[in-house]
């Protein structure tokens, strides 16, 4: 049974058998992480040798302490789930879509794509809330589908290039840190590095001499000081954002601007700068909600979770399944799949029936409403062929029922 | 559905909704709290009672939102976390997790109280991302 990082079907990258996320292009995450962590040796080996002598030995394990914690914030905002939201399985997105109104032609043979707009009034303020036909979701307020990564992410802040990771609700702390300590650090790299230059030009009389004493310092001075335009820069945008409880991609569409428009309130700030920094930084943490170490039981075929031995419904679940798996590029609206699964255990018996019918054939089909019949573009019935590979239905108990016909096409 | 052009082929399908489950949406009435629509989905009229289902649906929202809620405890968790460079989320388990479990937990009671005498199966809310509550009816 493959694990749920195994038929992710987004385009970020999957590491560690599931353990991290990230977005496929690392490339400028690996300029950053040079950057730092050569920027931090040389300083820490060359300039460190001088001060730690003349000044104090702290100087050095401030500097060391200050690249750990910058480093450890670096890596938790681009190795971490952003806030992706899961895809909706098949059946929650047959669900959605029939309530959708259609897509239409309409007297002037004008195609009209489906409405997929809902509004909702969260204090006041109305906000419109998107169906995601990528994700088969509706977005919630303050999430966005993020192109490079082709997921809907959970108060989507932004795609950072930098830190080769989407910015969202559960890495947005960490980006935060990483920019703040990164900007306290750049600064203290500086002024040491500058420091030293002085010591040793005050030892030797003569600046140039002890510039090229320490080529090092020069080097570790100058990549400090270009960093510290755009770290700090960036560092005091987002303080400002956070304040407000506003994050990038609010703030360049203008959703709460209320010069603009006075009526467009911000219902998530509470009011207080303090009290927003406050819960954007320390509040809850929500978990990732891809649980890509589990197994993966079907597209949202789902086990009873009756269990007679009280343990966690997941894991019963998962023990007791008849998998149905299905290969994860398939998509819904060529795919039609019918199991009817039956275990003899105390657990429940699961109908994962979707019905696809084409335009032209009345809504109700013969039968006991558990057979999927497919049929082509012009009418004819298909011929049932299982294809797509992976149907496999496995850990069968001896008294299950026979699986009813499964006619499938992709 | 009538239309004067046949519409282009990728939506010759019309889509039906699986017959065997009910699925009861995320409310964002009160903002991006973790709160489900209390209201009785059509499939479950006369399967359950109105109440019993509000009720049910009523706790697991308490602990969701009790999940997102910044208390002093969620705080304190927090700042240690950031002061040891949150290598700290490595071994322990944040409060919104423990929350999520307690859901779990309340989930399977209710299937084995509420839900499984009346045909019924509520899937954990965690299973589907936090989008809908899946109740898969057992038997037509």
């Amino acid at each position: 049974m493959p694990k749920r990082w195994e038929v992710y079907p987004g385009k970020s990258q999957v590491l560690f058998s599931g353990r991290c996320i990230s977005a496929k292009n690392l490339s400028v995450f690996y300029l950053t992480l040079a950057l730092i962590v050569i920027s931090s040796c040389l300083f820490l080996a060359f300039d460190c040798r001088l001060l730690a002598v003349t000044l104090s030995p702290s100087v050095p394990v401030l500097a060391a302490v200050q690249f750990i914690f910058v480093l450890c914030c670096l890596l938790r905002t681009t190795f971490s789930d952003p806030g992706i939201i899961p895809r909706g399985t098949p059946d929650e997105a047959a669900w959605i879509e029939s309530q959708l109104e259609g897509p239409q032609v309409d007297r002037d043979g004008n195609y009209r794509p489906p409405v997929r707009l809902k509004d909702v009034q969260i204090s006041g303020r109305v906000f419109k809330l998107k169906y995601c036909f990528t994700c088969k979701l509706w977005r919630p307020p303050r999430a966005s589908h993020c192109s490079t990564c082709d997921n809907c992410v959970d108060r989507f802040d932004h795609h950072c290039p930098w830190v080769g990771n989407c910015v969202g609700r559960r890495n947005y702390r960490y980006f935060y840190l990483f920019l703040i300590s990164l900007s306290v650090y750049c600064l203290y790299v500086m002024v040491f590095g500058i420091v030293n230059l002085v010591l040793l030009s005050n030892m030797r009389k003569d600046f140039l001499m002890a510039m090229k004493e320490s080529p090092t310092s020069v080097l570790t001075i100058l990549v400090a000081f270009f960093s510290i335009w755009s770290v700090v820069g960036l560092g005091g945008f987002h303080t400002m954002l956070i304040c407000r409880e506003t994050s990038t991609n609010e703030d360049i569409k203008g959703s709460f601007n209320q010069r603009r428009h006075p009526d467009l309130i911000n219902p998530f700030d509470q009011g207080n700068g303090l009290a927003n920094c406050c819960y954007v930084l320390f509040g809850p943490v929500t978990p990732s909600l891809l649980n890509f170490r589990e197994d993966e039981i079907g597209l949202g075929s789902s086990i009873s979770l009756v269990t007679n031995n009280g343990r966690n419904g997941t894991a019963s679940a998962a023990a007791a399944s008849t998998a149905v798996t299905a290969t994860p590029a398939v998509r819904y609206s060529n795919l039609t799949r019918n199991n009817n699964d039956a275990t003899s255990n105390s657990v429940g018996h699961v109908n994962n029936s979707v019905q696809v019918i084409s335009e032209s054939l009345p809504a109700q089909l013969p039968g006991d409403g558990n057979d999927v019949i497919v049929k082509n573009g012009n009418g004819t019935p298909a011929d049932g062929v299982i294809s797509g590979g992976t149907d496999t239905v496995g850990a069968q108990n001896s008294n299950t029922q026979s699986a009813s016909s499964v006619h499938c096409i992709v | 559905m009538s239309s004067s052009k046949p519409l282009p082929n990728s939506y010759s399908a019309t889509i039906l909704p699986p017959a065997n489950k009910a699925f009861v949406p995320r409310d964002y009435s009160h903002g991006t709290e973790l709160r489900f629509s209390t209201e009785l989905p059509a499939k479950l009229q006369g399967r359950i009672p109105e109440e019993v289902f509000t009720a049910v649906i009523g706790n697991i929202n308490q602990l969701l939102i009790a999940a997102e809620t910044g208390s002093a405890s969620v705080y304190l968790e927090s700042c240690f976390a950031c002061l040891t460079g949150y290598l700290a989320y490595l071994c322990m388990e944040t409060q919104y997790e423990k929350c999520l479990r307690s859901v779990s937990r309340l989930v399977e009671e209710y299937n084995r109280t509420v839900f499984g005498p009346r045909n019924l199966s509520m899937i954990d809310p965690s299973e589907r991302g936090l989008r809908v509550i899946e109740i898969v009816l057992l038997r037509p």
